[in-house]
């Protein structure tokens, strides 16, 4: 008898020990690349310093020069999606949280989930061929346009769970001052659900901001020039990182672990404010 | 209320064409899919799925492509990566839930949440030229060394860029992604079921092995979604998975996926003519993939009632 206890007791120590060991497994990758990231970015953004941000593309095996068309690509990148995907999404939000016993509006839920989830390369080809193709070029707009598509349902899930979750006594009591359903919604609904729907609009930020498939084939890239029109193509760091690993030259794969760096520096700077006045987040 | 002062809500009119824009323009993808592939099957039919020939030529009647060896490494890759992430998300998730002291719970949620959101391109970066040598050196070189009898270890490392590493890299990324459905299932478990089990006596390994059997639809529908995900990450993958047409059960081959394979090609498709529609078309069968596999995750956590 007492063999036994001995033995499942040994068991639920052995099974404690496998499942701590398996624990720091999972989070451990995090720190060895946050901690190669920084050790192979940080002496090139110290090397390259202020240049490093402004400056353009050094040529093969020559220095480093600057990765600045591709800062100045993300962010107006980012910009024009949010643009572009907000009011989209926040509408689309509000209608799953107005009628969510409807068939659309069930619909609609699920919808956002699937596309949450979608290969976003498919998303890049997708805008590729309707609009890269019909204009003839890469441009910033056809790379705005997939962001996005890609933006959208963060946002809108969000939106409709904040909206959710307000209680309803205040939607009754704005109800019953007889207000219409729109000054319900937009003058009393949004206000109480606003923290949320920002907690929506900075993950789809954070998201796109670090996208590389969708703006293979549709931003196009651009290292050398700055902002050159919307009908042109831009680069945007991740597209640019992605691009350098693949060359042969020492001084790209420097250039690309600066990028890489700036690139953790800009999302945990996004992400990390939301996360920790948050209890969760999905992504 | 006579019939002509029937209340009209204006507002769902207002909010309609919004949400009918959205489903429009997944219907458009899907339909863009169709049509830009159309061209391949007229050419060679099913063959594009069921055959491993990548043949690009001036001539187009000389022109053939098979996209087997993408769909292979695409479903190889990724079940490698829910293999690993199978026990590493469930053991996070019962440690940080049940077992975790309360000082490092958080940090360790806050952590995997943010492997989750992490660009993907870092991910990517890393494992080209941090992770592929040191699974080279300590991984596959000794297994090939004296294991290389079996069928798995059978191909000779080169370079490293293989279906093995693009599986562990992917299998890392998506774990956080996994733990964090089991997670919130887990969690959901009402604590009546932990006290009665604890109270017949039970060790923290019996209770864990009962609680864990009432949550597995929930470990189901996590790795399904985790499997969504691995299956379409392109950047990471494609800088470590060797980019080669080649159709192999060796872990140390390399291949190619489906995403990594329009990431390489399409760049130059457009100076044949039919290498574009053949791309759409592998994109066409990584929509249908991503899209059943996904369903299926959101049904069975639906029916489970953990809505996510």
């Amino acid at each position: 008898m007492s063999d036994n206890l001995n033995i499942r007791i040994l068991k639920e120590k052995l099974f404690l020990i496998c499942i701590g060991i398996l624990t720091i497994a999972t989070v451990f990758p995090l720190f060895h690349i946050m901690y190669s990231i920084i050790a192979n970015g940080l002496p090139v953004l110290i090397k390259g310093g202020w240049s490093f941000l402004t400056g353009t593309l050094a040529p093969p095996g020559d220095g480093l020069g600057g990765i600045g068309p591709a800062i100045v690509g993300t962010f107006i990148l980012t910009a024009l999606a949010s643009l572009i995907g907000l009011p989209v999404a926040v509408l689309t939000g509000i209608y799953a949280a107005e009628y969510p016993n409807s068939l659309i509006g069930r619909a609609t839920r699920t919808l956002l989930m699937i596309m949450m989830e979608f290969p976003t390369i498919l998303v890049g080809l997708f805008v590729m061929n309707l609009v890269v193709l019909p204009m003839g070029s890469y441009s910033a707009i056809a790379g705005a346009l997939s962001l996005a598509i890609i933006m959208m349902p963060y946002v809108a899930v969000y939106t409709d769970e904040a909206l959710k979750s307000i209680p309803p006594k205040y939607r009754e009591g704005a109800f019953a001052l007889g207000l219409t359903r729109a000054k319900v919604v937009f003058k009393v609904l949004i206000g109480l659900a606003r923290k949320g729907i920002m907690t929506g609009v900075l993950i789809g930020i954070a998201k796109v901001a670090g996208e590389t498939a969708p703006l293979l084939f549709t931003a196009g890239g651009a290292s050398r020039v700055y902002f050159d029109g919307l009908n042109r193509p831009i680069g945007a760091i991740p597209l640019l990182i992605y691009n350098l690993v693949q060359q042969p030259y020492t001084n790209y794969h420097e250039i690309a672990w600066g990028a890489s760096l700036l690139l953790m520096i800009i999302f945990l700077g996004l992400f990390l404010p939301i996360r920790l006045s948050l209890k969760e987040v999905k992504l | 209320m006579s019939k002509e002062e029937r209340y009209i809500d204006t507002f769902k009119y207002f909010l309609l064409p919004f949400c009918l824009f959205v489903f429009g323009l997944f219907a458009l993808m899907l339909a863009v899919y169709f049509s830009a592939s159309i061209p391949i099957f007229q050419h060679e039919g099913i063959k594009i799925y069921t055959t491993n020939i990548w043949r690009a030529s001036e001539n187009p009647n000389k022109e053939f492509y098979g996209v087997l060896a993408a769909i292979y490494g695409s479903v190889y890759t990724s079940v490698l990566a829910i293999l690993i992430a199978l026990p590493l998300s469930v053991s996070f998730a019962v440690f940080v839930i049940d077992y975790a002291p309360q000082k490092v719970k958080e940090p360790l949620i806050v952590a995997t949440d943010v492997m989750a959101g992490l660009p993907t391109i870092i991910y990517g970066i890393w494992g080209a030229f941090v992770l592929v040598p040191l699974l080279k050196k300590y991984v596959m070189d000794p297994l090939y060394a004296y294991l290389s009898f079996i069928p798995l270890f059978s191909f000779k490392p080169v370079t490293g860029y293989s279906y093995f590493s693009a599986g562990v890299l992917l299998g890392i990324m998506v774990t956080p992604f996994a733990s964090a459905i089991i997670r919130e299932a887990y969690r959901s478990l009402p604590f009546m079921y932990r006290e009665a089990i604890y109270s017949l006596g039970a060790t923290r390994y019996e209770a864990t092995k009962i609680l864990i059997k009432e949550i597995k639809p929930a470990i189901v529908a996590g790795l399904l979604l985790a499997f969504g995900r691995a299956i379409g990450e392109t950047v990471a993958v494609s800088l470590v998975i060797g980019n080669t047409f080649n159709i192999s059960p060796s872990l140390f081959a390399p291949g190619y996926t489906i995403s990594s394979l329009i990431a390489n090609q399409f760049g130059n498709a457009f100076i044949y003519k039919y290498m574009v529609s053949a791309l759409f078309a592998a994109g066409l069968s990584l929509f249908f993939i991503g899209l059943a596999v996904n369903i299926l995750g959101i049904l069975i956590l639906r029916r489970y009632g953990h809505v996510r």
